[in-house]
């Protein structure tokens, strides 16, 4: 029998409406939760679209769009560079300490547990 | 008097007679393990602790989390340092970097403003075989040297003083090898060779300042170690030859001395 506290009634009411509307609008799939990750934990990463597949172990296919909707939420800029296309984390500090809350509420088991049941949820 | 940067690695900055000299390019170079990265990480760290001079550590391939977690290992706080301005790790690839240089005002030359950066550690200078190709996709040795030769001259251009980190293959010896054999050898104006030497059945490490353009420098193989405190360089190899071929052997004195004894005095 699975843990009662793994099946949140209402996952969304105790959640910080702050870090809900970043989980709903911007941070809406499993791959773009993968890349705030990345690029809070490698803050200066400078890079195209195929080597982030790279370093994230990931198909470019997949991470392609997702970096575009990030860019689009506010949460990376992109950059062309002679011709080549980089990625980089916002250079907005408002956005900058809102990831940084994300992540380490994501330390916490019942956080990440809710924003995933959540995140399945909206996705469905 | 001129001016030296110095590593902070009281044997080596000796053996540059201070540091090396600023806007230098100095190649590291060395088989895993050897302390490439941490000689840059105390060159790094010495700057903005001691000389003021924020630094920058660019990285291909390797995570900033693996800097964070080693430099920590010797007592460095990466991350408190970028909290201060005073040090950025940047990991992005070749092809970002070099096309980034060449444009006026780029990513990195913003971080290097940014925080006033004079040093920069990059590691390692290797990646960049795999962006120098032909048209069939080989390495190509023109190429190759003009890529690095672009490179150099834009951290110069910065005003950074830059150590570049190259791994060769091989663990014991080969002097002759990479980049030794390449055109990087010619392009850096320091170059610093470190190297795994069996003695005696027990592996030790030497270092050797093959090159220092516009300065005088110690022609020495110096023994080293990694203490939990960095690098530490030691007394030069005394009594024995072919250290830089990996495997030493007695000196003809030592090996004489081994045979017959020390002559006495009385």
């Amino acid at each position: 029998m699975a843990d009662q506290d793994d099946q949140p009634s209402r996952p969304a009411a105790d959640i910080d409406p702050h870090l809900l509307a970043f989980l709903r609008t911007r941070v809406n799939s499993f791959i773009k939760w993968d890349l705030v990750r990345f690029f809070h934990e490698n803050v200066n990463t400078v890079d195209t679209a195929e080597n982030i597949a790279r370093y994230t172990g990931r198909d470019v296919s997949a991470i392609a769009p997702a970096l575009q909707e990030l860019v689009e939420a506010n949460v990376l800029n992109k950059q062309d560079v002679s011709g080549i296309t980089v990625y980089m984390l916002t250079s907005d500090e408002a956005t900058r300490a809102l990831i940084q809350r994300f992540i380490l509420a994501c330390e916490d088991r019942q956080f990440r547990v809710k924003a995933m049941y959540y995140m399945v949820r909206g996705m469905a | 008097m001129i001016e030296r940067k110095a590593t902070g690695i009281a044997g080596l900055d000796a053996m540059l007679n201070g540091g090396f000299l600023p806007e230098s390019a100095i190649l590291v170079e060395g088989a895993p393990g050897t302390g490439k990265t941490t000689l840059g990480l105390q060159f790094i760290i010495n700057g903005i602790t001691a000389c003021d001079e924020p630094g920058l550590i660019l990285t291909f391939e390797e995570f900033p989390q693996q800097y964070y977690r080693d430099a920590a290992g010797f007592g460095w706080d990466l991350r408190a340092l970028e909290a201060q301005d005073k040090l950025r790790v940047i990991m992005t690839s070749p092809e970002v970097t070099l096309a980034d240089l060449k444009r006026t005002g780029g990513l990195l030359e913003q971080q290097a403003q940014a925080i006033g950066a004079r040093r920069i550690l990059v590691d390692s200078l290797s990646h960049f075989e795999r962006i120098a190709l032909d048209q069939r996709g080989e390495h190509d040795r023109l190429a190759f040297r003009e890529t690095v030769f672009t490179f150099i001259n834009a951290l110069k251009r910065l005003g950074l003083t830059a150590i570049l980190t190259w791994e060769t293959a091989t663990l014991l010896g080969g002097l002759a090898g990479e980049p030794g054999g390449k055109p990087v050898a010619y392009l850096v104006d320091g170059y610093i060779l470190l190297r795994y030497v069996e003695i005696d059945s027990v592996m030790r490490k030497a270092m050797l300042v093959l090159k220092l353009r516009g300065s005088d420098h110690a022609k020495d193989i110096r023994q080293y170690e990694i203490t939990p405190h960095g690098l530490v360089v030691e007394s030069r190899f005394e009594g024995r030859q072919g250290i830089m071929s990996g495997n030493a052997v007695p000196s003809m004195a030592q090996a004489f001395d081994r045979a017959f004894g020390r002559p006495r005095r009385d």
